[in-house]
């Protein structure tokens, strides 16, 4: 596997649409090498809202199998304050 | 926005001077809540508001695309989040902090479109204050770490989380089922599902949470500014369902929300009751809500006719009625009257407001003058047609116009209390360096004034404030030595006088120092060495230019320059100052100022040729005086006698040359002024009179008396008389002597 896509620190609706077109950018520079599976980590996620988990719930109705990697504290807690928890740790546990 | 269109672009550039007042205002009570809740720090709303007006800033400058401000507010909006979590406290260092931040956001959205504004030392400031920020924000996050800094009740990251299988309410509290879907808007307005979330579940206990997820498009077509969010939650708390649709409030536009409970059936009818639309009379409320029937209401309404006469004279209350005659449950009724007052206060209190931009409205205060101008020309041609029924026409119309006048000039007034509580800061901030102790407590805030003299009020009044600071209130050692206690108290009030408003500034510090400023007045060559005037006139020598008896120069105050411009200030605004010293005990400083500075109602009276306009308000009666009434007393003043008192009397013929034969009979008009009353000696009284005050030029700025002038009907100029300055030149005749001192050294 090659190397994770590293979600910024700061996902939030200021840098939605960058993280967004990187996300994109990447997951298409991937997928023309392999369709293995795509890893995607959230160990440098320091600040998270609404609209960065939702950009990441994307990623689950998209065609690229996926997992999360490494998901931060952050990012974790703002998961299960949101109602996430369990999206979460499916994403996580992904094989 | 990213993609901004040209359209979005003008839009941005109209909506930026309202964006920026908005903004202000949003920075503003961000101040005024951070020092309330210095006072009340345990007050859960004031939290709120202080972080929804954080999160306002934030959301509507991302919305101009003010990256600067949005990038540093959030730091801020993160800590208070941390503080709303009760992760953190809000210490007096952290509101410091705060303080200071919010300083830099005022800065940065005045200067938005001011790039040249940010200097590289202000943006290290604001680096410096980030990471201050950040280190409370991280604390925060690790309340096992041994810190002492106080860490009110951490609420345990996971509980939010806990997914408990048997849902039901713990007893008191209510199992609320609410589930919200957010508009498409929601991100984009600044909001945010996340921090909602995050704000139930510092209403209650979250029993479980589940976010829908179904509508969020693939990646590829996902616009992540667009929000598809909306979850389910259930929610435990002892909140009301006001305070939980509160948490929606910034959202409520353009979200579905449904809030339910299970509920018993008379709080079903409680609530039927509350989402009635407001209809006015009890019985019809409950009769719709199927509380009582109609028929039976009837039968109740037609017993308390019956039981109406003499033995109180006062009805039977139709809810008690109900209650007891009819079964309604007291708790519905008690619904009902709730309802029934909430629809009265709304009706009346229900804040809507127009942003209507100030030069507009100003150029309709001028247009309105010269209407008054041109209605009172008409109304003197057609009283000289002595047509009735023209002049009964242009009565009514006068009329109106005066209704529009005091209407249009209402608009512009505004509570002074808005420039009150912005000395909060001051206060604090200046006490705080001068190492002083000091209540500061504001009274009559609501007192209302127009708002151009708001603004230019301002800056005297906080040199003022500074000054009984600095200079007035002594350090908490030398106070509890002269027996006071170690806090000392300064308080700024307003309220209505006639036609005036008086804000008065008082401070129960050491006084004024008649001797030093005395002294000092003979060195700086103010009064001829060795003449001692009135106490009044020393005290007054603290406004001359050049004078300062601060023997310490603070970055304060000191420096001797401000006083004389606070007078100056003052005076142009058509106001006047007056000090009264209690040495040892305090220092009162008194500025009234006139309420409006466009029309005022006059009251027109003639001197020869010359016309002169005296404020309504001021006068208290007029009386005939034959000319040999008003005598000559052996000070050389004039004087009349009324109801046996003797009541100085101004000659406007002699004090202002004014060529007239003396006629035969003259009126005295009784003015009431600060100085109390005193008479002034007219010849031709003409009534009352709308008048449309215009400034007088340069040339007239030193004569006394006269406060401007005015455009009559027909073309002429009257002058318009300043009751309080005439009222001191009739009483400075008492003290002749002092007041000739001080004319003659003053420049």
């Amino acid at each position: 596997m090659s190397q994770a896509f590293e979600l910024p620190e700061e996902m939030n609706i200021y840098s939605a649409v960058e993280t967004r077109d990187a996300l994109l950018a990447w997951i298409a520079a991937q997928t023309a090498k392999s369709d293995k599976l795509l890893d995607i980590s959230g160990a440098k996620v320091r600040e998270v809202d609404g609209s960065g988990l939702q950009l990441l719930a994307s990623l689950s109705h998209s065609d690229q199998p996926w997992r999360l990697v490494d998901p931060s504290d952050a990012l974790t807690q703002a998961c299960t304050q949101l109602g996430l928890g369990d999206w979460l740790a499916e994403q996580t546990n992904a094989a | 926005m990213h993609n901004a269109s040209d359209a979005d672009r003008d839009f941005i550039a109209a909506a930026m001077p309202a964006f920026i007042s908005e903004a202000g205002e949003q920075t503003e009570a961000i101040e005024t809540l951070l020092l309330e809740l210095e006072e009340q720090p345990d007050n859960r709303e004031l939290l709120d508001s202080l972080f929804r007006c954080a999160h306002t800033v934030k959301g509507s400058a991302g919305i101009f695309g003010l990256s600067k401000v949005v990038e540093f507010t959030h730091h801020v909006e993160t800590l208070l989040d941390k503080c709303r979590d009760g992760e953190l406290a809000l210490t007096p260092e952290i509101s410091t902090l705060l303080l200071q931040c919010n300083d830099q956001i005022k800065f940065l959205v005045d200067t938005a479109s001011d790039e040249s504004a940010d200097t590289p030392d202000l943006k290290d400031l604001r680096a410096d204050l980030v990471i201050q920020l950040q280190v409370y924000t991280e604390s925060a996050g690790k309340p096992t770490q041994a810190n002492a800094a106080p860490v009110a009740a951490p609420i345990a990251a996971a509980a939010g989380a806990a997914t408990s299988p048997a849902p039901s309410a713990a007893p008191g509290l209510t199992l609320w089922n609410i589930s919200a879907r957010f508009g498409q808007e929601t991100f984009r307005n600044g909001m945010d599902p996340l921090s909602i979330a995050k704000y139930l579940k510092g209403l209650g206990h979250i029993q479980s949470m589940t976010c829908a997820i179904d509508a969020v498009p693939a990646l590829v077509n996902l616009n992540p500014e667009t929000c598809y969010l909306s979850f389910v939650m259930e929610l435990e708390s002892a909140a009301k369902r006001e305070e939980i649709e509160g948490a929606f409030s910034f959202v409520a536009d353009d979200c579905e929300l449904d809030i339910q409970c299970p509920e018993s059936a008379e709080q079903k009818l409680v609530r039927a009751i509350e989402d009635m639309p407001a209809t006015p009379r009890l019985g019809d409320m409950l009769v719709s809500v199927g509380a009582v029937s109609q028929s039976k209401l009837t039968e109740v309404l037609s017993n308390q006719e019956q039981s109406t006469p003499a033995t109180s004279g006062q009805k039977a209350k139709i809810g008690n009625l109900l209650e007891d005659k009819a079964g309604v449950a007291p708790a519905v009724v008690e619904a009902a009257l709730n309802k029934q007052q909430k629809a009265k206060e709304s009706s009346g209190e229900e804040n809507r407001f127009i942003r209507v931009q100030a030069d507009r409205l100003d150029a309709v205060i001028n247009l309105l003058g010269e209407l008054v101008i041109a209605g009172a020309g008409a109304n003197l041609l057609a009283r000289e047609t002595r047509n009735v029924a023209l002049i009964e026409a242009n009565l009514h119309m006068n009329g109106l116009i005066e209704e529009i006048r005091n209407g249009t000039l209402g608009l512009r007034m505004v509570p002074v209390g808005e420039t009150f509580s912005r000395f909060r800061r001051v206060v604090r901030d200046t006490a705080g360096s001068l190492g002083k102790e000091v209540n500061f407590e504001i009274v009559g805030g609501e007192a209302e004034l127009d708002k151009s003299m708001v603004e230019k009020i301002a800056d005297p009044l906080m040199h003022l404030v500074r000054n009984s600071l600095d200079h007035g209130l002594e350090p908490p050692a030398e106070r509890v030595a002269a027996g006071k206690t170690p806090a000392g108290k300064l308080t700024l009030s307003a309220k209505h006088e006639t036609g005036a408003i008086l804000i008065r500034i008082e401070d129960d510090g050491r006084g004024i120092n008649r001797e030093r400023v005395l002294q000092r007045a003979w060195n700086k060559g103010l009064i001829e060495q060795g003449v001692v005037p009135s106490d009044d006139v020393i005290n007054m020598m603290i406004f001359e230019a050049g004078f300062s008896t601060a023997e310490q120069v603070t970055n304060l105050s000191g420096r001797g320059v401000g006083m004389d411009v606070v007078k100056r200030n003052i005076e142009a605004l058509r106001g006047n100052l007056k000090l009264n010293s209690r040495p040892g005990k305090g220092l009162t400083v008194d500025i009234r100022l006139p309420l409006t500075l466009a029309i005022i109602d006059g009251f027109l009276v003639g001197v020869g040729k010359a016309k002169f306009v005296l404020p309504l308000g001021s006068v208290v009666e007029v009386i005939e005086a034959g000319g040999q009434h008003v005598r000559v007393d052996k000070n050389g003043r004039h004087v009349v006698e009324l109801r046996g008192n003797v009541l100085p009397v101004v000659r406007l013929r002699s004090l202002y040359s004014v060529e007239s034969t003396l006629p035969e009979r003259t009126s005295v008009v009784v003015v009431a002024s600060s100085k109390g009353q005193y008479g002034i000696e007219v010849e031709v009284l003409m009534g009352q009179q709308q008048t449309v005050i215009k400034p007088l030029g340069r040339l007239f700025k030193t004569l006394r008396g006269i406060s401007g002038s005015s455009i009559l009907g027909s073309g002429e100029v009257a002058l318009i008389l300043d009751v309080g300055s005439l009222g001191d030149l009739v009483t400075a005749d008492l003290h002749s002597s002092s007041h000739l001192n001080r004319t003659e050294v003053t420049p």
